[in-house]
């Protein structure tokens, strides 16, 4: 049973699968159901590395933040009328955050290529997280999204050889999935708001950094990622069943995350570098 | 006579002073080096080409001390061409997953007490941060012996002090329980008198 629970593709797939469809079906009624996002990261946390925030490494703080960010995007659902300017200013927040997150790793680098890094890491995360916000009113359209996000995240971290990340990524994946399929189930959108649509782009987007920090992973992939929210906004029939509706935005994803993860895997075997 | 004793203790300050001796780490000839369980099958013998420290010894007063910075990204399992593969072994250890070198690129060992057996150090207990993570560790000098000072050549001490360490202790959980938890480490080291 342990070797079981020790498997990775039960850590990151199957539990937080599992978790997250549990938490989604039991709020299907309301936009709280998209905490079944960090449910399921949360699940996987708990399962491969445990909860741990001392000392507070770059890795940790994307974990604290991660788990943060369904709180500001509560907060943001509730007190924000709905306009264009809470997407902007809660993306330009999660750039900044993405200095903080990684400050430790940043600051080792000399002079301008300090600032340069930390700019451009800020800016990929920005523009992720906006592309995500974008969506937010579109249940099914968020977790294509997420679905596409995940995947890629994970399987470029793997790539770029950091297991950690890829657990991480799949986790959100699993997640999405969980809730396009309670979507589906209950043929209807659930939109995901700030508390579904932020947890999906903030924490894939840190994931991707911290492989380019942390790990081998090359910077033109980065940029690459911001193709997957992008494509799932392309036209998808309205006025299809939700089933319809989800697979054609779920293929959307999985046909950009193949962008990014294509090109992580010729970085890998030197083909690009 | 007051003042003979006084003039004596005078001349006896400066003898007592350069009791201490001083080394400095020989980088060309001090390697950390460590075993660790792979698969309850084989083991993985790895080491690490960049180190720097000094040690100090007292005959005397049979005290010491040590400290001891060892550069994480000079990680060395034979393991660095990845060939088809997506990564090597050692990207892959100098990865967050393992001793996450961008953003610790050292980790330290500083002594906090030095016991000795004869005329030599036998036992050094300190502390060791990995991952900015503080444990104390307790190295056992297996061998220790110096060469005096010949023509050019300065005095040189050396030996090999063992010890062992749970990486879980320090945060570094990946591939537990594949890959073993006990860690057991081997320092050859040679100094240079200062």
């Amino acid at each position: 049973m342990q070797s079981w629970l020790d498997h990775p593709a039960v850590q990151a797939g199957g539990v937080p699968l599992l978790v997250a469809l549990a938490v989604a079906a039991a709020l299907s009624r309301t936009r709280w159901a998209w905490l079944g996002i960090v449910a399921g990261y949360a699940a996987m946390i708990a399962m491969s590395s445990g909860f741990s925030f001392s000392p507070l490494t770059a890795s940790r703080k994307v974990m604290l933040v991660g788990l943060l960010a369904p709180v500001l995007g509560i907060i943001a659902d509730l007190a924000l009328k709905p306009a264009r300017w809470p997407a902007l200013a809660l993306s330009a927040v999660a750039g900044v955050l993405t200095v903080w997150v990684f400050v430790s790793v940043l600051q080792q680098r000399e002079g301008m290529a300090a600032y340069g890094a930390a700019a451009g890491v800020a800016l990929f995360v920005a523009a992720l997280v906006y592309a995500t916000l974008r969506q937010r009113d579109d249940g099914l359209r968020t977790g294509a999204a997420g679905l596409g996000l995940g995947l890629a995240a994970g399987i470029v971290g793997v790539l770029s050889a950091s297991i950690g990340y890829l657990l991480a990524g799949i986790s959100i994946a699993a997640a999405a999935g969980a809730l396009l399929l309670v979507q589906v189930v209950a043929s209807r959108s659930i939109a995901a708001g700030f508390t579904g649509a932020l947890p999906v782009g903030l924490l894939t987007a840190l994931f991707a950094t911290g492989t380019l920090l942390l790990a081998e992973l090359r910077w033109y992939v980065l940029p690459l990622l911001v193709l997957i929210p992008l494509a799932t906004t392309l036209p998808a029939p309205e006025r299809a069943r939700s089933i319809a509706r989800a697979a054609v935005l779920a293929a959307y994803a999985l046909v950009a995350a193949a962008i990014p993860i294509l090109a992580a895997w010729y970085a890998a075997r030197g083909s690009l570098s | 006579m007051s003042k003979r004793l006084a003039l004596l203790l005078l001349a006896a300050v400066p003898c007592a002073a350069v009791a201490t001796d001083s080394y400095t780490l020989d980088p060309y000839h001090t390697f950390p080096t460590f075993t660790v369980d792979h698969l309850g099958v084989s083991t993985i013998f790895g080491r690490f080409n960049k180190t720097s420290g000094k040690f100090t010894i007292d005959r005397a007063a049979k005290t010491g001390a040590v400290e001891i910075a060892v550069e994480t990204a000079t990680v060395d399992t034979g393991d660095a061409d990845k060939g088809s593969r997506p990564r090597s072994r050692d990207e892959h250890l100098r990865s967050a997953d393992f001793f996450n070198a961008a953003e610790f690129p050292k980790m330290t060992f500083k002594s906090t007490s030095v016991f000795f057996s004869a005329d030599n150090p036998s036992t050094i207990d300190g502390n060791l941060t990995l991952l900015g993570v503080t444990k104390p560790l307790k190295l056992t000098l297996e061998r220790f012996k110096c060469n005096p000072a010949s023509g050019t050549s300065k005095e040189r001490c050396g030996g090999n002090a063992t010890g062992k360490i749970k990486r879980s202790d320090f945060g570094m959980k990946t591939g537990l329980p594949a890959v073993g938890d006990d860690i057991a480490l081997n320092i050859e080291f040679e100094g240079l008198k200062d």
